[in-house]
């Protein structure tokens, strides 16, 4: 059906999605900064694949492990950071994420230091990743439009009016922040059964940034333009593959750009809707500019 | 003993370039409330520059040195013109400049990487290898240059802020910014009068660092250690910048000394992390709560 | 009448400034309450220290019975203590309806899986949750702009919102801090009118700062003078306005 470089960049779109939805729920929704999230995919990629490897656990058991694990760990870390304000909560996660990363390169006898885990059965086939997404996807789209998801809105707009309004603005903030963890530990487990042979430098600070970079140009406060934005992200390389050592280059103007121009993103604060759509296209049709 | 004796002095000496970066990050901060992540990028180019100078151009070593000051001066200036201003005044929240800051810093490093691609490349050796015998303990020229040179500046840098007028406005909008600009405080020049001598910093840094080490695109990420160094004297105080630069300078050669180079990150990492549960705005810094 | 909240002997300081200095207040249920004074007497610290935001250093603050000191705002509004803020401080890019269904939200009863799964019952408090947020911006009049962004409203309807929102968590007591500022006679006077339906409709105690002397008269029963964070006066809105210190506080006298 697929040929191999069509399923490999399916497999590293979907892949790269889930962990950019867990980053937009933690930054877009909550206004919270993580450069650690590298660091919890790293945790899910590694225990997932001693799962399947050592353990001999099913791929989804093994998955699943990888995700619980980087949602525990983020837990325990929430518990002593979250009250951190600011840049000094940024600063904790990051120490945080390079801290797993060295760790992970010094622990030879588990994780085969930084020569990496090989041996890791291939599992994640473009059908699996595409169903990942997709129910990644609906459950941070009802997380997001339920309750919790409100709360963290809120806390992003103004945190002592949301406490004001009976939210749990350390609990919330927590919750969010497990729920980040637990996308980039499922994501992490995902793409390690697609790779086969992980090393601790694919997670390293830049894979942080550059979960966070998508998320910013595909919106803050959308999920649709977090799909949007891993879309352009990872599929612009593919189509440009000569220009592949202006990569990253594009990407540092891009977001200089779009915080300049449109602050908001690509598609910020508002979600995509087909009616938004028809109803956008109609009034163009109809040309009137009236605001409905 | 003496091994001890020679691991601080190395220490202090790297600690010191770290402060240099470290002040520059709490300058900004104190004034803005934000994090200027391209701060180590500015560094880069300033090394860049002063490397072009003296091995491109052929110019006098001390003549490149400005050069580069100048260089580092001339990006960080660029950087507050025309994008964090532009963000400040169309009323964005903090946190764009910060992602404007993450943007920039990409694409400087990038930049380098496709100008002078990802070599390393060696500064002139100006000064000899040959180190000092101070009863039997080692040390290297440049190390003890890099020091008095940095602890000269840095005594000039306290002694504008707190003695000359300039020091007053900085003082006054870090403590006011509007009230200052009703008392007829130029706010904008300030700012940017405060960019260009974090640059100046910033480009000083460079070049020792280049000295010691050599010049390379991602020698910037020195600029996230000068950022752990501030917050852990805690953000937007400069002497708590210094004071976190050399601890943190200290911890870093004691931990590669006595336990393992591989494991240094880790255990500075730690150790900040653990500090700021102790003390979650640094050592030095204020905690402020968000007022009703 | 019992007393729904009792502050006794509160202080709470910054540095060594006194921003409040062993104040005292007993709120009847039902009642509706002014606390006055200059800029900088204390006022809303006394907002700050009811609602948690600030942890008094001195005193006892119970409400309905309860010792509620040492809560988290979070908590005070979960006893039915809501608030408003003297800048108003709404969820900007959010819709107006979902500023008060986050209110609504409190009362909302599903739980975390319900809500991953949407499963009926998530979907049932969801559409209440909405259903009575509506109602609630029925009240302030403002069902029509239920799409807009709340950054987006004119100062007036601001304002209004954030008394919706604040009706919203359902309160026994509701604070207002300056619930007239910037408003014009003929908006004060609706105010007016608007609080008298709120405590009408929800019986709910109203405390609440003014400097709209106006206001205050026409609406509250009882008021406080502030003055240096200590009570000046306490008492009907006649023997307030026949205190000698008061109106030399007010007018600026020598004996302040």
């Amino acid at each position: 059906m697929l040929n191999a470089f069509q399923e490999g960049v399916v497999v590293v779109v979907c892949v790269n999605l889930i962990a950019v939805l867990g980053m937009s729920v933690l930054t877009g929704f909550t206004r919270l900064f993580s450069f650690g999230n590298a660091g919890f995919m790293s945790i899910g990629a590694y225990t997932a694949a001693i799962c399947s490897v050592q353990l001999r656990l099913p791929f989804p058991l093994a998955v699943l492990c990888g995700a619980a694990m980087a949602g525990f760990i983020a837990f325990l870390l929430g518990s002593l950071t979250i009250r951190l304000r600011g840049d000094y909560f940024l600063i904790s996660c990051l120490g945080f994420g390079e801290c797993v990363r060295v760790l992970f390169n010094y622990t030879k006898g588990l994780t085969g230091g930084a020569n990496g885990y090989s041996g890791i059965p291939y599992r994640t086939t473009a059908a699996v990743a595409f169903f990942c997404a997709v129910l990644a996807f609906v459950i941070a789209w009802n997380f997001i439009h339920s309750k919790y998801g409100q709360s963290l809105s809120a806390i992003r707009e103004n945190e002592v009016a949301a406490a004001a309004n009976g939210i749990d603005v350390v609990r919330c903030k927590k919750m969010s922040f497990v729920f980040s963890a637990i996308y980039a530990g499922w994501a992490g487990g995902l793409y390690a059964h697609y790779l086969r042979h992980i090393t601790p430098a694919l997670f390293n600070l830049g894979k942080s940034s550059e979960l966070i970079i998508t998320t910013v140009l595909g919106g803050l406060g959308s999920l649709t333009g977090s799909v949007l934005g891993t879309l352009v992200v990872q599929l612009l390389p593919e189509f440009f593959r000569g220009l592949a050592e202006y990569r990253m280059l594009f990407y540092g103007i891009a977001v200089v750009l779009v915080i300049l121009v449109r602050p908001a993103g690509l598609y910020g604060y508002r979600e995509f809707s087909i009616t938004g759509a028809v109803r956008f296209v109609r009034r163009l049709g109809k040309g009137d500019g009236q605001d409905g | 003993m003496k091994i001890l004796l020679q691991q601080l002095v190395i220490g202090i000496s790297i600690g010191s370039i770290y402060a240099l970066i470290a002040s520059g990050y709490a300058l900004v901060y104190s004034l803005l409330d934000f994090s200027n992540w391209a701060h180590g990028e500015v560094c880069m180019l300033g090394a860049y520059c002063c490397f072009m100078a003296v091995k491109v151009a052929q110019f006098p070593f001390w003549l490149s040195c400005v050069l580069g000051v100048g260089g580092a001066v001339a990006v960080s200036l660029f950087n507050e013109r025309f994008t964090y201003r532009r963000i400040r005044s169309n009323g964005s929240p903090n946190m764009f400049l910060m992602i404007a800051a993450m943007g920039l810093s990409t694409t400087y490093q990038n930049l380098a990487t496709v100008i002078w691609g990802g070599k390393f490349k060696q500064m002139p050796k100006v000064f000899s290898k040959s180190s000092l015998n101070v009863g039997g303990v080692f040390i290297g020229t440049t190390d003890l240059l890099c020091l008095a040179l940095t602890v000269i500046v840095l005594v000039i840098l306290l002694l504008i802020i707190n003695k000359t007028r300039f020091g007053l406005h900085v003082r006054a909008v870090a403590c006011a910014g509007r009230t200052a600009g009703i008392l007829g405080v130029r706010i904008d020049r300030v700012i940017a009068l405060v960019f260009m001598l974090a640059g100046a910093l910033a480009g000083l840094a460079g070049i020792l660092y280049g000295m010691k080490y050599n010049v390379y695109p991602t020698m910037g990420n020195v600029g996230l250690k000068a950022f752990i160094a501030s917050v852990i004297g805690g953000l937007g105080s400069v002497p708590g910048a210094i004071v976190g630069a050399v601890l943190l300078g200290l911890i870093e050669t004691v931990a590669s000394g006595y336990i393992s180079s591989g494991l240094r990150d880790l255990i500075s990492f730690s150790l900040l992390i653990l500090i700021l549960l102790v003390r979650p705005a640094g050592l030095m810094g204020v905690d402020v709560q968000d007022k009703a | 009448m019992a007393d729904l909240l009792t502050l006794s002997n509160v202080s709470k300081a910054f540095g060594g400034v006194h921003a409040i200095d062993d104040f005292s207040l007993s709120l009847p249920e039902g009642a509706i309450q002014g606390l006055i004074g200059p800029n900088g007497a204390g006022k809303t610290t006394i907002f700050n220290t009811i609602t948690g935001i600030y942890r008094a250093d001195a005193g006892e603050i119970r409400f309905a019975g309860e010792d509620i000191t040492a809560v988290q705002p979070h908590q005070a509004a979960q006893k039915g203590i809501a608030r408003t803020f003297q800048n108003i401080r709404l969820f900007g890019n959010l819709s107006v309806l979902e500023n008060v269904v986050i209110a609504c939200n409190m009362h909302a009863g599903y739980h975390l899986a319900d809500a991953l799964l949407r499963l009926p019952a998530y979907r049932r408090a969801k559409a209440e949750a909405e259903e009575k947020a509506r109602g609630f911006l029925e009240i302030v009049g403002l069902q029509d702009k239920a799409g807009e962004r709340a950054a987006s409203l004119p100062y007036g309807h601001q304002r209004k919102l954030e008394i919706a929102r604040a009706m919203a968590t359902g309160p026994r007591l509701l604070l207002l801090d300056e619930p007239a500022a910037g408003m014009n006679a003929e908006e004060s006077r609706e105010l007016v009118d608007f609080i008298f339906r709120l405590r009408e409709q929800f019986a709910v105690t109203v405390l609440l700062i003014e400097h709209h002397m106006d206001v205050v008269t026409n609406l509250c029963e009882r008021c406080t003078v502030l003055n240096f964070g200590r009570t000046l006066a306490s008492g009907s809105m006649e023997e307030i306005r026949k205190n000698p210190e008061v109106v030399a506080a007010y007018l600026g006298g020598d004996e302040a």
